[in-house]
């Protein structure tokens, strides 16, 4: 059962931040934090918490022009991979899908457009990428 | 085998329809059959004539591509295999005491289990209608022992707060339980006239004859009140205690459909997930290595392949020396090119952006393995449970599986989590020691011992693993429709092998059929 619902996330976040000692928290700052965590949960392993990725394996996200473009293609490879980038389409809705782009497109010096739930949820039909589906996946190989 | 007419088996016809025809017929009548792209053929392609004076470069000594020497070498053809690793096999791979891994960003590991214990981190057992890897278990006389793939006597854990969550159910009591309340349900209907739309008179008893027994139903109200198999509360023994045992009670029905136990856990498995698999003794790189024995001779290792040319109606790979980076080239007739698409992406070839494209249209799937140690086998010494997986819904830990090997010996590697997807990506972003801690975390819910027996541990994110850069192939189903007819078509002199030219991707199934299909090709090709 897949349990990274967005309300889940925020939640996550909402507390760690409490932690942290943070009384009230801005809706942007809520954002960019839901961003950050949700980066790292699902792209973080190869394309690194620094941004940087992996020389000649992992692209570098951090300062990559591909990444800073065209939001549809941005969204495209995310909803359904490419190489070695595994499809995210089932995984992650439009809106969390929206909100990491948001933070890579925003994170280390990038400074491209956010992108919006709308904008993912276009791409997603245009290009028939699977829809969300959050049931446990069993074992297949 | 499929029979033809007079009592000639598929296998015969195809003999006799080389034999005077020769290969090019062969491969008209295996199309004719419709048995092109999803075939599931049980022996290498029949193939006449002679390879003598010709040469084929294969890139990769997986599974694939020493399929691909084996073949081609019997029939004369001087084959060479560039193999980026040390060793050969592919992801064909078992980590035992000493086996190394350093995945992209990640730290050095080295496996440190006892003599003798070991975990088969990429593939893991063969169902039995895999006929094709069976094929070369047999030959190869590769001994093979059950892969106890469905048990009963498991555990289901769901964690959480709904219905039957946090508590450990045996498969077995959902498995009699479900049936035993959907037959009560059914045979009620059926017994007050609600089905006879449906029903004659005679097919109403027949119906439930048929859910009495199949639900273990009483049969003058038809109630269900559980079932012996679904197991006792106290057991049957001898004289007055234990006596005749306890009989258990069953799940109420409303309680398992409320819990969405189907969601982890049901009857009847896909094609792959057959009840009868195998492994190898020892560990499946027995494969591997039955196959490097074999043309070990023709694999250059350490050989990382940089370029892909066509010149002279001849193909030249440039490879590099992975331990001096010194490089060369090799010249060959033929390519039979079986790297992973997501390590091919960046090797630069001389193919048209058409195919490159094509390429690119295939995703990867991430997924993690961890094998985990334990001084003690309490699943078999408290639970009796022999093999199989038991079940949760713990996000990134997906199954926890049971050693099928070593029954009763002292000390046992189980699998302590296998995650795909966004959740093996995001479980591979931790270190060994993190990954052994979410692991036991959520073991221990489940199996109380879990923890304090717990000895060492060994992982691998394959999306992580050079060389590799995924588990398998994933193609989306308009990738199927356009990108992969041109991959499996290949470009100029070379043609792609490989589970990610199959529709059994993930498995060494459809890496050796793959491969069994292009060399047929290319003995065509060079036949001409």
């Amino acid at each position: 059962m897949n349990l990274k619902s967005t309300p889940h996330i925020a939640s996550i976040s909402r507390i760690a931040l409490a932690l942290l000692g943070f009384a009230c928290i801005s809706p942007a700052l809520a954002d960019d934090a839901d961003g950050k965590i949700l980066f790292q949960r699902n792209c973080a392993a190869c394309h690194q918490v620094t941004g940087q990725g992996v020389p000649d394996v992992f692209p570098a996200l951090a300062g990559n022009t591909f990444v800073q473009g065209s939001e549809k293609d941005v969204i495209g490879v995310v909803l359904n991979g490419r190489g070695g980038m595994p499809t995210f389409s089932k995984r992650l809705t439009d809106q969390e899908l929206a909100t990491i782009l948001s933070y890579v497109r925003g994170a280390w010096g990038n400074h491209a457009a956010n992108v919006s739930t709308g904008q993912v949820a276009a791409v997603r039909s245009d290009l028939h990428a699977d829809t969300f589906d959050p049931s446990q996946q069993n074992i297949r190989h | 085998m499929q029979a033809f007419g007079n009592g000639m088996s598929r296998r015969e016809f195809l003999y006799r329809v080389a034999a005077i025809g020769g290969s090019g017929l062969l491969l008209n009548t295996l199309d004719a059959w419709g048995s092109g792209i999803q075939s599931s053929v049980t022996t290498p392609p029949v193939l006449s004539g002679s390879g003598k004076g010709k040469s084929v470069v294969i890139l990769g000594a997986g599974v694939a591509g020493m399929t691909a020497a084996f073949e081609l070498e019997k029939l004369g053809y001087d084959c060479k295999l560039l193999e980026a690793r040390s060793f050969a096999g592919g992801r064909c791979q078992t980590a035992r005491r000493g086996f190394t891994i350093k995945e992209y960003g990640g730290e050095a590991q080295t496996c440190n289990f006892d003599e003798g214990l070991y975990i088969n981190h990429g593939p893991w057992r063969i169902p039995y209608n895999h006929q094709s890897t069976l094929y070369y278990t047999r030959l190869f006389q590769v001994p093979l022992e059950i892969m106890v793939n469905d048990n009963d006597t498991a555990y289901i854990y769901l964690d959480g707060n709904g219905p039957l969550a946090n508590h450990r159910i045996r498969k077995v009591e959902v498995k009699a339980d479900m049936r035993g309340h959907v037959a009560e349900l059914l045979a009620k209907a059926a017994s007050s006239h609600m089905l006879d739309q449906e029903l004659t008179e005679d097919d109403k008893h027949i119906l439930l004859d048929y859910l009495v027994h199949e639900g273990n139903l009483t049969r003058g109200d038809l109630q269900y009140r559980g079932n012996s198999g679904r197991g006792y509360k106290v057991n049957p023994g001898a004289g007055i205690d234990p006596g005749q045992g306890i009989a258990s009670d069953p799940l109420g029905f409303k309680e398992v459909l409320a819990s969405r136990l189907w969601n982890v856990y049901s009857a009847v498995h896909e094609f792959q997930q057959q009840a009868t698999m195998f492994q190898p003794i020892g560990g499946m790189d027995s494969i591997a290595k039955a196959f490097e024995k074999r043309v070990g001779k023709s694999i250059r290792y350490n050989s990382v392949v940089r370029s892909i040319r066509h010149r002279d109606n001849r193909v030249v790979i440039e490879v590099k020396d992975a331990n001096n980076g010194t490089t060369s080239s090799i010249t060959a007739d033929f390519c039979l090119c079986t790297i992973p698409l997501s390590v091919l992406n960046s090797v630069d070839a001389d193919f048209s952006p058409t195919f490159k494209d094509a390429l690119k249209k295939v995703s990867y799937g991430p997924a993690g393995k961890i094998g985990l140690q334990m001084k003690r086998r309490f699943w078999e010494e408290d639970d009796f449970i022999y093999g199989g997986h038991v079940q949760t819904n713990f996000p990134g830990i997906g199954a926890i599986s049971l050693p099928s090997t070593g029954w009763q010996s002292r000390k046992g590697v189980l699998l302590g989590y296998y995650n795909f997807e966004s959740e093996a990506a995001e479980i591979s972003a931790k270190s060994l020691q993190e990954r052994i801690d979410f692991a036991l975390s959520a073991g221990e819910k489940i199996f109380p011992a879990y923890r304090e027996s717990f000895e060492s541990g060994f992982s691998v994110a394959w999306h992580r693993v050079p060389y590799n850069l995924g588990a398998w192939a994933e193609w989306s189903d308009d990738a199927r429709k356009t990108a992969y007819p041109i991959a499996y078509e290949g470009e100029g002199r070379v043609l792609l092998a490989g589970e990610h030219m199959s529709y059994l991707p993930g498995w060494q199934a459809g890496a050796i059929e793959s491969s069994w299909q292009q060399i047929a090709k290319i003995h065509q090709r060079l036949s001409l």
